[in-house]
């Protein structure tokens, strides 16, 4: 019992309330700790008036409760003000005002209320050096009093008024009767003086944000511009400015100001014995019932869905789950049952969502947990067919990480765990045979690349933007000035590394390194069995492998294992979408008719499928329709190197005829081979698109008839996107037979080439 | 009018109550007049009000609006004719529709029969649960039509609210801090409608009275002036009044002790 109030009652009421409280709390045992303290004083009613014995009763009987600690709501609350303009309630004046309280009585009263913090407004009325004064007439905040006639004057020294930047002395921007809004600073109360401040920290924090200063008159608070109109008119009494102020209007002013006042109405005080709020059970609420009752309600809902299940009637079984949860929502039986309804029609996904729920707000059903593994197990099943091993796994350990005993999932697991290996052996040993291969293939390889770099050396051209590019990715130098030769001896090889993780990487970004393992681990292929130079012919195997990475995607596992011939056919896709525009554009721009782009002309041009099998222009601007066309849709093949790709053409496009030329040479030494895997990868790709297998070999034909044109740019083009994938994963495996043997018959063409060239 | 209530409705009720005098308290002794007794029994079914209207979230002035409503009918009716409980919900769900604090019949309906039926599982949707929900809505066009749809009332909840800040101005901060008159006043406003006070005392005068004897209860010194605070805050009242006030509430509070 709060001791202190006792006191202050008492000594209000006098001994009488305390013979009352004695008698009426004699079972207290508060009271009886306190009961000592609060009989050494005898109390004196106060105000001589009358004896209330019924009140004095009361207070009595309800003591235990009014003088409880915990009858207090809450900590004292911070005075928020209103916002102005706004009226949530009736702002009224000050009481004192209605009351008539004397002015002696107003001014004790003031000074012994005031306090530091408050917001006070005045007038100035001198200035001086030392700061000025202000007679207030109103209070602006924390206080509500009539003090306008009390005629106080308040200091606002000099140091307490903010300077104002550009002026020298801050006391210069104020004039005389300014109205100024200001805080208390301090008060002496003895004395009667107070002193204002200026500075925001005068305030305390929950006044912080109001602003101190000079003050129009439009923004007198609202109180006292009500408090000048009573005093002007006696008619007004406070009845009649409360009913007509806005805020009395205004219907929910009942549950702002209790909010204001720090009063529950969800657990709202009471003096009646039967109301106390420790009598209040949760489970009485309406809401607790609501919900058992919306949980009971679903259940029969349920189990009729059941028993149409078990008849199956599916369609009133789903139709009644339907049902129990739209009366509870989240309801475990309902969901499980749904879900299962769903597994057996054959909506995995739906089921596992509806497992998953109920797990969430069940999480040792036992029944959702058994169906869920099965239906991930299942789930599983499917993906593997689908070739998604990896997913498949997942959802697998998913599945025994919630039940272990499971045996239907850890058999899967063990059998999909078997399988990736198995996959990844493959791609390790097809891996192996490429890289054989393309050892072999090096040394015609590097045959070509010598024969091209005599040609080469006839072009001297600046270097193309592709070429700054290609020599931007790689280490080697960015001019071009150097020979293509040298740009594909020393910086072919980076060059292609770093084209390969360019394009790998950035799908649209020239320069992104590449973070992929795939890249990564092509490029260490690259480096292992690729020990030739990377102007060679055999560079583009790397490339290609590279190239290829992109459309694998996150299922291939054996990347690092992969040769880059696997990695070709995927390359090949892109790489011939690729290169098609920007060879053609190349193409219209490079009229070559240098013997060395014989070479590169055979392997590349054909790669595109050009229908045309003649060796002539005409044919050559058939084909590079036809190649425009091919490039464009098989852009449209692969997706993740489509916007790589698009740049690429774009850049290609931009570059200078010129130095396009250049860069194609260079392109098209390292997309010689590349380019007889753009054959092997139309196969594989663009298998609707205009009859790839054909087109291979048509190419390889028309390799040998064109030499001079795009299809150097476009094996360019390819080499620097084969340079970008890596090779694909296992998937590639078929192809690579088949693109070795493209690679022999394009090298054996291109040889017959060179004798043939001469005499064109 | 008891046309108007079917004879299921009111069956329905009367199986919701349960065996008579359960929950209506000790059994009216002889002694009793039967005003004393429906006194009583108006107080009971008033605390039934309050009750359900703390489980159901309602706020003080829905449930003000209930009771009042409760009174007004039953000073038209008599209460061996309509059975009171039945009307207490109709008035709940009329009043929570009139204060802009809709509530559902389903949960008036679960309240009501767990009040009756303590620790019992909650309805099923069957054919008892839907003959309360008629009976519920049926006896709500009942008080309706016995009000002449006069269903909005002023109460003194808002005047006293601003009563309360106006007097808190005027009383020191930290004193004010210190003493629980806000949540007094307020458990006082609310209690007085157990009984016809409510109806009988203008809504100012009510909160006057409660604001004053609050302020008593802790012997809060208000300043004075040449007039009375309570003068102040509404002309028409006198001391007098107040005082008849204050004993018809603490009347109130000795009924408590026979009535449960």
């Amino acid at each position: 019992m709060d001791r202190d109030l006792l006191r202050q009652t008492l000594s209000h009421h006098g001994q009488s309330l305390f013979t009352h409280l004695k008698c009426e709390q004699s079972e207290n045992p508060d009271f009886k700790a306190i009961e000592p303290d609060l009989s050494k004083a005898s109390y004196q009613r106060k105000y001589g008036g009358e004896d209330n014995a019924l009140v004095e009763q009361f207070i009595a009987r309800k003591a235990d409760i009014l003088f409880a600690p915990s009858w207090k709501s809450s900590a004292l609350l911070e005075d928020v003000l209103e916002e102005e303009g706004e009226e949530p309630y009736a702002i009224m004046p000050p009481l004192e005002q209605f009351m008539e309280v004397s002015f002696e009585e107003r001014r004790n009263l003031l000074y012994r209320d005031i306090e530091r913090g408050d917001i006070v407004i005045g007038r100035i009325n001198s200035i001086r050096d030392f700061g000025f004064f202000v007679t207030l007439i109103c209070m602006g905040g924390g206080l509500e009093r009539d003090i306008e006639d009390l005629e106080l004057t308040a200091l606002c020294p000099l140091r307490d008024v903010p300077s104002n930047g550009n002026h020298d002395d801050p006391l210069s921007y104020y004039q005389l009767n300014d109205l100024i809004r200001a805080g208390v600073k301090d008060i002496d109360r003895y004395h009667e003086k107070i002193t204002i401040s200026l500075q925001p920290s005068s305030l305390g924090p929950n006044l912080m944000n109001l602003k101190l200063g000079v003050f129009s008159r439009d923004d007198l608070p609202l109180q006292y511009s009500r408090s000048v109109r009573v005093a002007n008119d006696n008619t007004e009494t406070y009845e009649r400015v409360l009913e007509g102020s806005l805020g009395y209007s205004n219907p929910s002013n009942v549950e702002y100001l209790l909010g204001k006042i720090g009063v529950s109405d969800t657990q709202p005080p009471s003096l009646m014995r039967g109301l106390q709020s420790k009598h209040f059970l949760e489970e009485d609420f309406a809401t607790t019932i609501r919900k058992k009752q919306s949980a009971s309600w679903a259940l029969k809902c349920v189990r009729v869905g059941v028993d149409h299940f078990k008849s199956g009637r599916h369609v009133e079984a789903m139709n009644e789950y339907n049902k129990a949860l739209e009366i509870d929502t989240n309801n475990v039986e309902a969901l499980v049952a749904r879900g299962a309804l769903y597994a057996n029609k054959g909506s995995l996904l739906k089921a596992i969502t509806d497992f998953e729920l109920a797990l969430e707000s069940c999480p040792t059903h036992r029944n959702a947990k058994k169906y869920l593994c099965q239906t991930l197990v299942e789930r599983g099943g499917q993906l593997e067919e689908e070739e998604k091993l990896v997913t498949a796994e997942g959802l697998y350990r998913k599945a025994l990480a919630l039940d272990d005993s499971f045996q239907g999932a850890k058999e899967a697991l063990k059998k999909i765990e078997l399988l990736i290996q198995k996959s990844l052996k493959l791609r390790e040993e097809a891996a192996a045979k490429e890289a054989e291969k393309a050892k072999n293939v090096e040394t015609s390889a590097e045959k070509l690349r010598k024969i091209l770099k005599e040609e080469k050396r006839y072009i001297h051209t600046n270097p193309s933007e592709r070429m700054k590019r290609k020599q931007r990715r790689s280490s080697s130098s960015s001019s071009s000035s150097s020979s293509s030769s040298d740009r594909s001896s020393s910086g072919r090889r980076k060059s292609k590394k770093k084209k390969r993780k360019h394009r790998r990487s950035s799908r649209g970004k020239k320069h992104q390194q590449v973070s992929s393992r795939d890249n990564r681990s092509v490029a260490d292929d690259e480096e292992e069995w690729y020990p030739a130079p990377p102007n060679t012919s055999a560079s583009f195997l790397d490339q290609k492998s590279s190239v290829v990475r992109p459309f694998e995607g996150p299922e291939r596992t054996e990347e690092g294992s992969q040769p880059p011939s696997k990695g070709r056919s995927h390359s090949y896709h892109s790489l011939s979408s690729v290169s098609d525009a920007p060879d053609n554009s190349r193409f219209e721009d490079d009229p070559f008719d240098a013997s060395p782009q014989r070479a590169e002309g055979s392997k590349g041009k054909g790669v595109r499928g050009d229908k045309t099998s003649d060796g002539d222009v005409k044919d050559r601007e058939g084909s590079r329709g036809q190649r425009k066309r091919q490039g464009q849709e098989d852009q449209s093949g692969p997706q993740d190197v489509p916007s790589s790709l698009e740049k690429v053409k774009h850049r290609r496009m931009s570059s200078s005829s010129a130095g396009s030329e250049h860069s194609r040479k260079s392109d098209q030494y390292t997309n010689d081979l590349p380019s007889q895997s753009h054959i092997s990868t139309y196969r594989r790709s663009d298998s609707g698109k205009y009859g790839s297998t054909e087109r291979g070999d048509k190419k390889e034909q028309e390799r040998g008839t064109r030499r001079s044109d795009g299809g150097d740019y476009r094996s360019s083009t390819d080499a620097t996107r084969n340079g970008k994938g890596s090779s694909a994963g296992g998937s590639q495996k078929k192809e690579l037979p088949t693109n070795l043997l493209d690679l022999f018959s394009q090298i054996a063409q291109f040889e017959k080439e060179k004798c043939v060239k001469p005499k064109k | 009018m008891a046309r108007f209530i079917t004879p299921g409705s009111m069956g329905a009720v009367s199986r919701l109550d349960g065996a008579p005098g359960g929950k209506r308290g000790a059994p009216a002794l002889d002694t009793d007049t039967d005003s004393t007794r429906e006194i009583k029994t108006h107080f009971r079914v008033c605390r039934f009000i309050m009750e359900t209207g703390v489980k159901l979230g309602m706020r003080s002035v829905p449930v003000a609006t209930a009771c009042v409503l409760y009174h007004r009918f039953f000073q038209c009716v008599s209460v061996t004719v309509y059975e009171p409980y039945l009307v207490a919900m109709s008035c709940i769900y009329l009043a929570g529709k009139v204060e802009e604090q809709h509530l559902r019949t389903r949960d008036i309906i679960n309240v009501c029969h767990r009040y009756f039926h303590s620790s019992s599982e909650p309805l099923n949707c069957d054919g008892e649960f839907w003959d309360l929900r008629d009976s519920v809505v049926q006896c709500e066009l009942l008080v309706l039509r016995q009000l002449n749809f006069h269903v909005s009332f002023q109460h003194p909840h808002k005047y006293l609210l601003h009563y309360l800040l106006s007097v808190k101005s005027l009383v020191n901060r930290h004193a004010w801090s210190r003493t629980p008159v806000a949540e007094t006043t307020w458990a006082l406003l609310r209690d007085c409608y157990h009984g016809t006070m409510c109806v009988r005392h203008a809504p100012q005068h009510i909160a006057i009275a409660t604001l004053y004897l609050a302020l008593l209860s802790y012997g809060v010194e208000v300043p004075v002036g040449e007039r009375e605070w309570w003068q102040v805050l509404c002309e028409d009242i006198t001391k007098e009044h107040i005082d008849a006030i204050i004993s018809d509430l603490l009347h109130l509070y000795d009924m408590e002790a026979k009535c449960t």
